[in-house]
């Protein structure tokens, strides 16, 4: 048995966490205030090539611009970079929540689906959802320059879910072809 | 084939494209200034006289469109450092003052025309940002040593 401060400390880490899935799910909405960057339509944007996350993340410009011993090119610098972070979250989240729409009006059409490839789908999105949110806050709130790892992290593991989305795809398809053949 | 056939001269237009115009400049952001310089502004078309005669309009349109493209992604990923390099090379290979177009880079900000229209709009906020912190570390720089100016 769990005593009763236990559970309400669960209670919170649980309700803490699905505040910060659902700020994740919400950054695709939210365009950082300062970008100066047209809003493309959301679902139209060229993908980002995997190597900018690192870039964007990264803080060797921060140690170059720490060399001019300038406090105001620093504060540019530090108010710059969180708005590109914030864009790259933003563009991130909705391109994993446009892979899993995709994802789910095929699985809605399809007759066969595997319980534990949806489970892990759905395990990976909430995942990344998550992430997602403490990226956007964590941004916000200290810059992104620390949390190079995670967005490399989020990433990755928001192009497997599409790859993984594109593999389901191509398998319904090719089922749908063989049924569409014997019959 | 029929996709083959196209693929050729486009190539081609792009291999002639990057010996005969775009290795005489000095830097990718030249580079960039240069290419963005042949979109027409309405419909975001390349125009090169030279290259459209030697291979087909569409053709060279497309070679520059390319070029346009792989240079953008090549500036937008050096380190600022690298792009303050770069922006000085530009800078001092340029006829006009440095101070003046520094002047006028800032005010204006051209530099955001200068990017391609298929590209990522992070990748795109990132080249503007560090254009904009590269050229305020130069005018640091020059205000920091005025014997350069």
């Amino acid at each position: 048995m769990i005593g009763v401060p236990t559970a309400l400390l669960i209670g919170f880490l649980l309700l803490l966490l699905l505040l910060l899935a659902a700020r994740g799910m919400a950054a695709a909405r939210d365009l950082p205030s300062g970008s100066d960057t047209p809003l493309l339509d959301a679902l139209e944007f060229a993908p980002c090539p995997p190597e900018f996350a690192s870039r964007i993340f990264s803080p060797e410009d921060s140690k170059f611009v720490s060399t001019t011993k300038s406090p105001q090119l620093a504060k540019l610098f530090r108010s710059e970079r969180k708005i590109v972070a914030l864009l790259w979250v933003q563009q991130t989240s909705t391109a994993i929540q446009r892979t899993m729409r995709e994802h789910v009006q095929i699985a809605r059409a399809s007759e066969d689906l595997e319980f534990a490839t949806e489970v892990k789908l759905l395990l990976l999105y909430a995942e990344l959802m998550l992430i997602c949110g403490v990226l956007f806050v964590a941004i916000q709130s200290a810059g992104p320059l620390w949390l190079r790892g995670l967005a490399i992290y989020a990433d990755a593991h928001s192009q497997r879910l599409a790859q993984v989305e594109q593999s389901f795809k191509a398998a319904t398809a090719a089922r749908e072809l063989h049924g569409a053949g014997v019959s | 084939m029929q996709s083959s056939v196209k693929l050729v001269p486009v190539q081609a237009a792009y291999d002639d494209l990057l010996q005969r115009s775009l290795s005489k400049l000095s830097g990718d952001l030249a580079r960039l200034v240069y290419l963005a310089s042949t979109r027409d502004y309405n419909t975001g078309t390349y125009h090169h006289d030279g290259l459209a005669a030697r291979y087909r309009a569409d053709a060279a349109s497309e070679a520059m469109e390319i070029a346009h493209r792989q240079v953008f992604y090549r500036l937008a990923a050096c380190s600022l450092e690298e792009l303050v390099g770069e922006l000085e090379l530009y800078l001092n290979s340029s006829r006009e003052c440095p101070t003046d177009v520094l002047r006028v880079w800032q005010k204006l900000e051209p530099y955001r025309i200068a990017i391609p229209v298929e590209v990522n709009p992070a990748v795109a906020r990132l080249f503007l940002s560090n254009v904009r912190l590269a050229l305020a570390i130069w005018r640091f720089r020059q205000k920091q040593t005025p014997a350069h100016q």
